[in-house]
C-alpha cells in the first residue's frame, strides 16, 4: 500500500520548436508522499509538472494517473481528470478577480456537479481551515499576497484531489508566508495527501520526503 | 450549465461599465427597431386601409385601346412611305352590361358589395376659383353598402343625395382650396355641352389621403349621366371583397368573365406600393445598421474580456473546465446582455411609442393626420427581442470560441 504509485511518467520527451526541453524523463510519485522537483530555471521542471498535470501534451512518452494510461487527445477525459484527481497551485494565485474568495474555491466544485449550497459549505470549511475564516466574501484584491495564495490552495484541494501539483508555490511570497504555505503542505501530507512541488529553492526541497533533481531535461539525481 | 451561468453572471455584474455600455447598445437597437417598425408600418397600413376602404379592392373598367400598327398604313414598293397618324379606336367608355355584372357578383360569397360608377373629369367653379376634379357618379345605397362612404363624411349626409339629385359631396381639401368651409354653398359645373349646372354642397369627404381629398367629387350617378348626356352609362365598377388578399385572383377572374379590364388594388396602387417597398428597405437597412453596431459593441466587449481573461481561462481549464464550458461562459455573457438589453429596449420602445402618441402635429403629405400614425403590434416587440438576443449570441460566439482555444500552459509558462 505504501509503495503504490499514483502518478508516473515514462520516458517523457517534450520538444518546443527545435529545442528539446525534456529528454526522456522517468518519474514515479507514490501515494501519500511529498515529492519535490528541483532544478535551475530552464531545466524543464515546470514543463514536466505541466505534463504530469495533464495540462500539456508530451512529444513522446506515457503518463499514468491512478493506474490509467492517459490519452492526451481525449480533451474531455483530461478535463475530467484535472477536475476530479488533480489540484493545481502556481507561483501566481490566478484567482478570478470578479469572484469572492469563497466563489473562487467553489468553482472547481461546481464544475464537478456539486450542488451550490453544498459547495458553499465545503468551501467555507476549507477556507476556515486555512485560516481565512471571515474573509470569504472578500475579492482577491482585498486580500494580502499570503492570503491570496492560501485561497488558491483552498481551491486546489476543494475537490479532494489524488495529487496536488504546486509550481513554485512560494515563489512570490515573503519568508513568513512561505513558512505558512509549507506548514499547510506538510499538514495536508500528514493527512495522506500526495503533493508534487516544483521549486528552485533547495532548502524547501530538503523538507520534503523525496527530491527529484532535474538538469537540462534529464533526471540527474533522486534522493 | 449552471456553474457556467454563475461565472458569466459574475463577469457581467462585476464588469459594470463595460456591461452597461454593451447593454445600452442593445437597448438602443431594440427600441429603435420597435419604434421605426411601428411608425413605418403604421403609416403604410393606415394608407392602405383607408385607400382600399374608399377605392375598393377590384375595379372593372373600359380599357382605352389604340391600334399602333396603324402608324404605318401604306407602303409602296418604290420606296415611298405614306405615314398616317393613329388614333384611339372608337370604343365607347361604357360598360354595357353593368347591371348583369352587378347582379352576378353581388351574390358571390367573397364579395362585400359592388358599386357602379360613372367617372369623369371636369372643372368645378366657386366664385372666381376653379379647380380640376374627378367627378364620380354614385348610387348612394350601393356606395354605402360597398365602401361605407359615410364613415368618411364630415356631416354624414349621404341620405340627402337620394332626395336632392343636385347635391354634391366635395373632397375636403378641394373644398378648402375653393374657399368652401361650410355646407350649403353652391358650386358651378360646366358640362362639355356648355350647359351650366349649379350644385349644392351637402357634405365633405375626409379620408386623410391627400390625393383623394383634393380631387374627388361625389354626386348622384343619374345627375352626372344627365350632365354628361350619357344616360344609363357606367364606366367603372368597384368591388369590395371580404379578404383583400383575394383581389389579384378576383381581378383575373373578373377580366376573364366580363371581358373588361379588371384591376386589383395592387395594380392600382403600384406606385405607392413600390414607394412603400423602398421605404421598408431603407428602414430595414437603418435597423440592420443599428443592430450591427450594437453587435460590434458586444463583440468588442466580449473579445476584450476574453483577451483580458487569458489567465482566468487558463486556470479554469486547469480546474477541469472543458472548451465547451468556456464557450458557454462567454456566449452566456453575451446572451445576458442580449436578454437584458432586449427587455429594457422593449420597455423603452413601449414608452417612446406612448409618448409619440400624445404628440399632436399636423402631418400633411401623402396622408393627413394629427400626429404619428403608429402600428402598435406586439409582433414588433417580439421581433425586437428576438433580434437583440440573436445579435448578441452571434456577436459573442467568436470571442467565446477563441477563449475555448487558449492553451493554458502558454499563460502559466509566461507567468502572465
Amino acid at each position: 500500500m505504501e509503495d503504490e504509485v499514483i502518478l508516473k511518467g515514462e520516458n517523457i520527451k517534450k520538444k518546443i520548436g527545435d529545442y528539446e526541453i525534456l529528454k526522456g524523463v522517468n518519474i514515479e510519485v507514490k501515494k501519500g508522499e511529498f515529492l519535490s522537483i528541483v532544478g535551475a530555471s530552464g531545466s524543464g521542471k515546470s514543463s514536466l509538472l505541466y505534463i504530469l498535470g495533464l495540462l500539456d501534451k508530451p512529444t513522446e512518452g506515457k503518463v499514468f494517473l491512478d493506474g490509467e494510461e492517459i490519452d492526451f487527445n481525449n480533451e474531455k477525459r483530461l478535463s475530467f481528470l484535472r477536475n476530479n484527481k488533480l489540484g493545481f497551485i502556481f507561483q501566481f494565485h490566478y484567482l478570478i478577480p470578479e469572484l469572492s474568495a469563497l466563489e473562487n474555491v467553489m468553482t472547481p466544485m461546481l464544475k464537478k456537479g456539486i450542488r451550490f449550497e453544498e459547495a458553499r459549505e465545503r468551501a467555507l470549511e476549507v477556507l476556515k481551515r486555512l485560516g481565512l475564516g471571515g474573509k470569504e466574501n472578500r475579492k482577491p484584491y482585498q486580500l494580502s499576497g499570503g492570503e491570496q495564495q492560501r485561497v488558491a490552495i483552498a481551491r486546489a484541494i476543494a475537490n479532494e484531489p489524488a495529487v496536488i501539483l504546486a509550481d513554485e508555490p512560494t515563489g512570490n511570497l515573503d519568508s513568513l508566508n512561505t513558512r505558512r504555505v509549507m506548514e499547510i503542505f506538510k499538514e495536508l501530507n500528514h493527512e495522506g495527501k500526495t503533493i508534487v512541488m516544483v521549486t528552485h529553492e533547495k532548502e524547501l526541497a530538503e523538507e520534503t520526503d523525496r527530491i527529484v533533481e532535474i538538469k537540462d531535461g534529464r533526471v540527474i539525481k533522486v534522493s | 450549465m449552471k456553474h457556467n451561468f454563475f461565472i458569466s453572471w459574475k463577469f457581467f455584474l462585476e464588469r459594470k461599465r463595460q456591461s452597461f455600455v454593451a447593454t445600452l447598445g442593445v437597448i438602443i437597437g431594440t427600441a429603435a427597431f420597435i419604434v421605426m417598425s411601428s411608425m413605418v408600418n403604421g403609416f403604410q397600413k393606415f394608407f392602405l386601409k383607408e385607400a382600399l376602404n374608399i377605392n375598393g379592392h377590384v375595379k372593372i373598367m373600359v380599357e382605352p385601346t389604340t391600334d399602333k400598327t396603324e402608324i404605318l398604313r401604306k407602303y409602296y414598293e418604290k420606296g415611298v412611305f405614306k405615314v398616317l397618324g393613329y388614333k384611339p379606336k372608337e370604343e365607347k367608355d361604357n360598360i354595357r352590361n353593368y347591371r348583369e355584372i352587378v347582379r352576378r357578383y353581388e351574390k358571390d360569397k367573397n364579395v362585400v358589395g359592388v358599386a357602379p360608377h360613372l367617372v369623369s373629369n371636369g372643372v368645378i367653379i366657386y366664385g372666381v376659383k376653379e379647380k380640376a376634379a374627378t367627378l364620380v357618379g354614385i348610387f348612394p345605397d350601393k356606395e354605402e353598402r360597398t365602401l361605407s362612404l359615410s364613415e368618411y363624411l364630415v356631416h354624414k349626409r349621404l341620405e340627402e343625395m337620394k332626395r336632392d339629385r343636385s347635391s354634391v359631396i366635395l373632397g375636403i381639401k378641394l373644398a378648402h382650396e375653393l374657399g368652401i368651409y361650410e355646407v350649403g354653398k353652391k358650386i358651378t359645373f360646366v358640362a362639355p355641352s356648355g350647359e351650366v349646372y349649379r350644385l349644392k354642397v351637402i357634405d365633405f369627404l375626409n379620408t386623410g389621403i391627400t390625393e383623394i381629398d383634393k380631387s374627388r367629387v361625389y354626386l348622384h350617378i343619374k345627375k352626372l349621366q344627365d350632365i354628361l348626356d350619357r344616360a344609363g352609362e357606367v364606366n367603372e365598377i368597384v368591388i369590395k371583397l371580404k379578404d383583400y388578399n383575394l383581389s389579384e385572383y378576383y381581378a383575373e377572374k373578373l377580366s376573364a368573365e366580363t371581358g373588361y379590364k379588371a384591376e386589383s388594388w395592387q395594380e392600382s396602387f403600384k406606385n405607392f406600393l413600390s414607394i412603400f417597398k423602398i421605404q421598408k428597405i431603407i428602414t430595414s437597412s437603418v435597423i440592420f445598421a443599428i443592430l450591427t453596431v450594437s453587435g460590434f459593441g458586444i463583440f468588442n466587449i466580449i473579445m476584450m474580456t476574453v483577451l483580458e481573461k487569458k489567465r482566468d481561462i487558463a486556470i479554469l481549464k486547469a480546474m477541469g473546465y472543458e472548451p465547451f464550458d468556456l464557450i458557454l461562459i462567454f456566449t452566456l455573457q453575451g446572451l445576458i446582455i442580449g436578454v437584458l438589453g432586449g427587455i429594457a429596449g422593449n420597455v423603452a420602445g413601449f414608452f417612446i411609442l406612448e409618448w409619440l402618441e400624445t404628440i399632436k402635429i399636423e402631418v400633411e403629405g401623402i396622408i393627413r393626420a394629427q400626429g404619428f400614425i403608429l402600428d402598435r403590434s406586439v409582433s414588433y416587440h417580439l421581433y425586437g427581442f428576438i433580434f437583440a438576443v440573436l445579435t448578441s449570441f452571434l456577436a459573442s460566439f467568436y470571442p467565446a470560441y477563441r477563449a475555448s482555444k487558449f492553451h493554458p500552459v502558454e499563460v502559466f509558462r509566461s507567468g502572465g
